[in-house]
């Protein structure tokens, strides 16, 4: 299936192209446009079977499709051929990011600094054990760090997801959303001062280069805010102008699609300037703010988009030989998502099982504190000079933990935390 | 099973019990988090009781054992500042108010316990329409021939508590035009409305033992009248009320109940009959509907009497009971109440400046918690 860039090509007379739609080689060769709609056409059934069959989160569906697009199984879509949508995935998840921003109430972590020190520890531990786990494993340390801060975060879209198809309320809940909202801003951050103590190594390049890092991470980062916030403010303006009209939800993906352009032309974080234009928003507008799940029916489409596109990301390879890596990742994410909720479980107001239902919800890994800030999917690619083998581990992971994450937190919310309404 | 003994105990003591809203800071519906702060309340530092509700997102508090509005203040404002500490804590508000403005029944979840579960598989779905909040007063009585005289002189009075703590206008996002919609879910309850016209405990006794025999009650908590006797704590128990929007106006509530016990008690201005009750209904229906602006009837002279007159008129008469009591404070409070408006208007003006419903939750919220 072509995308918009390799759609001329496509059209150019072939064996393919000619081939019957309902062939494989003919849905290769097929129009992008009616392929991207066959392909959420599959998606929607798909997500749907499963759903009605085992009661697997529809999310699961969707990026089953992806999987099954994905070089992995038949081939219609290359990962590369998927940079020219990339704006449009990015706005997906920028809608979500957005409306989690507008649910995160900083202020309950001075009411409660017990939990504030629970997110830190959680966030520390979990990148901590990993870059452990992976050196013992006999990966370098620099590589071991950058998969031990990209697999400390949890994804943001797939809690989010499942919360609003769970339609959970509750503490685990909140924190689940809190903490994958907190760990993805720790991510984003400390793959920026990662980059600052690389520069400030021996082998790093001096003076000029950890001058050069500590600037562009402090740019960053105030950057980010500074775009987040004026973003917020702007929605404050202008939402008087089509208060009570359907034309919010517009508004609203419109300063979405914009701050997200914007950080990513001015190579700022979307993640964090799209959270901090959903806290200012809310901050300033309070009740005025009403933000429709996925932003209303378009966002609900660039959702299932956004879940094929992270399945057509998933790899298998070098599973056979890399597999006790991986094991090593997801445990000691585990561990250490076990042992600092754990630990500060009671002095932060959190029941023994409620505990446990938020470490288990906390387990979908996110690859998007990276995916955001890189120019095409194939982000791997921009990291010259690292371990292939961890990388690839921890791609493995993350492929893992996003077809199988959203499992684990709607166990979490239903059955253990019991935060989903049985009537 | 047999009516139990009423327990004697000191006239006019008071207890004051509290149902509360737990919603959530992020969209001001209701939250299911009461084992949440039940389990943070448990080393609370008061003499008060917490305990769970029907539904996961209502908690009941209970005061001790108190003689004196400052008293019961003071406990009240206690007990208000280690709930806030405890809901700031799991990032939720409390908050007073009969109805949950805009909360949808089929959402909310029974709490785990054999009663609640035993009340929701009999009523079905009036169990989680129950999710209303009220002000129970308990006022202590030396035997339970005293106790029913009391429940039914009190029966006139009925009105004054529902205009005065009338604050659920609004049910399922909408407004009822009711004062007190709160009542409504009360009385779609088979067994509720008023008590039977008895004024000795044996003849109560014995209308208690005709009930069980048939099967339809199994002890006093089945039934659900506006004031009912409590044999096992000495007290009769006012259930009309909606909770207020501040635990000062509950304190003000509950000594302006005790002036009247003590002026009926003393004075005895007139004896109960069972003709009390022809208007009644009626009475109550117009406290409800229209709060402090209804009209009442007077089932002795037949006179039509505004709501805010009459109660204006009872302070007057009970001021003296008021001073002995050292419920001035609370007789001021309620007199200024008259002229400022009860609770439903307060709600009412908080939508009216076109915030959404939402808005007014959180209002109320801040105002419960005393965070402005």
């Amino acid at each position: 299936m072509p995308t918009p860039a390799s759609a001329a090509s496509a059209l150019a007379p072939s064996a393919a192209a000619s081939a019957p739609l309902w062939t494989l080689e003919g849905l290769r060769a097929a129009d992008p446009v009616l392929g991207l709609a066959l392909l959420m056409l599959a998606a929607v059934v798909i997500a749907e079977t499963l759903h009605r069959t085992w009661r697997l989160p529809r999310i699961c569906g969707h990026m089953l499709t992806g999987a099954l697009a994905s070089p992995l199984m038949l081939q219609l879509l290359d990962r590369f051929e998927l940079d020219p949508w990339k704006p449009l995935i990015d706005l997906a998840i920028g809608a979500l990011v957005f409306e989690l921003g507008t649910r995160i109430r900083l202020r309950w972590l001075i009411d409660n600094p017990w939990l504030a020190l629970s997110c830190v520890l959680q966030a520390g531990l979990c990148g901590l054990l990993v870059t452990i786990g992976l050196v013992w494993m006999g990966a370098p340390l620099v590589t071991a760090a950058v998969a031990g801060i990209v697999a400390l975060s949890t994804s943001p879209v797939i809690v989010l997801a499942v919360t609003h198809e769970s339609r959970s309320r509750g503490q685990v809940t909140e924190r689940l959303l809190l903490m994958a909202a907190l760990n993805s801003v720790v991510a984003v951050v400390g793959l920026k001062v990662l980059r600052v103590v690389l520069a400030s190594s021996p082998e790093g390049g001096g003076g000029d280069e950890v001058l050069q890092a500590v600037i562009s991470a402090l740019r960053v980062i105030s950057g980010s805010l500074l775009l987040g916030l004026a973003f917020g403010f702007a929605l404050d303006r202008l939402s008087p102008l089509v208060r009570g009209t359907p034309a919010m939800p517009v508004l609203q993906i419109a300063l979405v699609i914009a701050a997200s352009l914007l950080a990513v032309q001015w190579t700022l974080s979307p993640l964090l300037a799209l959270l901090v234009a959903g806290m200012a928003a809310r901050t300033r507008m309070s009740h005025g703010l009403v933000v429709e799940p996925h932003l209303g029916s378009a966002g609900a489409v660039l959702n299932v988009l956004l879940f094929i596109c992270l399945g057509l990301l998933f790899t298998v390879e070098g599973l056979r030989t890399l597999w006790p890596w991986v094991l090593v990742i997801v445990l000691m994410r585990l561990l250490g998502t076990s042992l600092a909720v754990g630990a500060l479980a009671r002095h932060s107001a959190l029941g023994w099982r409620q505990a446990g239902a938020l470490v288990l919800a906390l387990q979908p890994m996110s690859s998007l504190a990276v995916l955001l800030a890189a120019d095409t999917f194939g982000w791997t690619s921009q990291l010259p000079g690292v371990h292939k083998e961890t990388l690839q581990a921890l791609l493995l992971a993350v492929t893992l933990m996003q077809l199988t994450g959203p499992i684990w937190t709607q166990l979490s919310l239903r059955y253990v935390a019991r935060e989903t309404n049985p009537g | 099973m047999a009516l139990q003994a009423f327990t004697p105990s000191q006239a006019l003591t008071l207890g004051v019990e509290l149902e509360l809203q737990l919603v959530s800071t992020h969209d001001f519906d209701l939250a299911p988090q009461a084992e949440d702060l039940l389990r943070v309340l448990k080393g609370h530092t008061g003499a008060w009781d917490v305990k769970p509700e029907i539904t996961r997102s209502m908690i009941e508090i209970g005061t001790s054992i108190q003689r004196q509005h400052a008293a019961l203040v003071a406990e009240l404002q206690d007990l208000r500042g280690q709930l806030a500490r405890g809901a700031r804590k799991l990032n939720i508000g409390i908050a007073g108010g009969g109805t949950h403005a805009y909360q949808h029944w089929s959402q909310q979840q029974i709490f785990p316990g054999e009663r609640f579960h035993y009340i929701s598989e009999l009523y079905g779905y009036l169990a989680k329409q129950f999710t209303v909040f009220g002000q129970h007063v308990h006022v202590g009585c030396e035997d339970g021939d005293q106790a029913l005289w009391l429940l039914h002189a009190l029966s006139r009075y009925v009105p004054h508590f529902i205009a005065l703590s009338a604050s659920s206008p609004y049910v399922q996002g909408v407004d009822t035009g009711f004062d007190s919609a709160r009542l409504n879910s009360v009385f779609a309850f088979p067994l509720s409305g008023r008590a039977p016209f008895c004024l000795g405990w044996d003849e109560f006794g014995r209308y208690f033992d005709k009930m069980t025999s048939t099967g339809v009650v199994q002890s006093m908590k089945d039934f659900y009248w506006d004031i009912r006797p409590k044999p096992e704590f000495g007290t009769i128990e006012l259930r009309v009320c909606d909770t207020p929007l501040t635990v000062e106006k509950a304190a003000a509530l509950a000594c302006y109940l005790q002036c009247i016990c003590r002026w009926l008690r003393e004075s005895k201005p007139f004896e109960p009959a069972e003709d009390d009750y022809l208007v009644y209904t009626f009475n109550r229906f117009q406290a409800c509907r229209f709060g402090l602006d209804g009209e009442i009837v007077d089932p002795k002279t037949k006179e039509r009497y505004r709501l805010r007159d009459d109660i204006l008129r009872t302070l007057a008469r009970v001021d003296e009971h008021a001073l002995d009591l050292r419920a001035l404070d609370a007789s001021n409070l309620i007199r200024e109440s008259l002229f400022e408006g009860n609770d439903a208007g307060w709600l009412r003006a908080q939508h009216a400046r076109g915030l959404p419903l939402s808005a007014a939750v959180e209002a109320a919220t801040r105002r419960w918690m005393a965070l402005d």
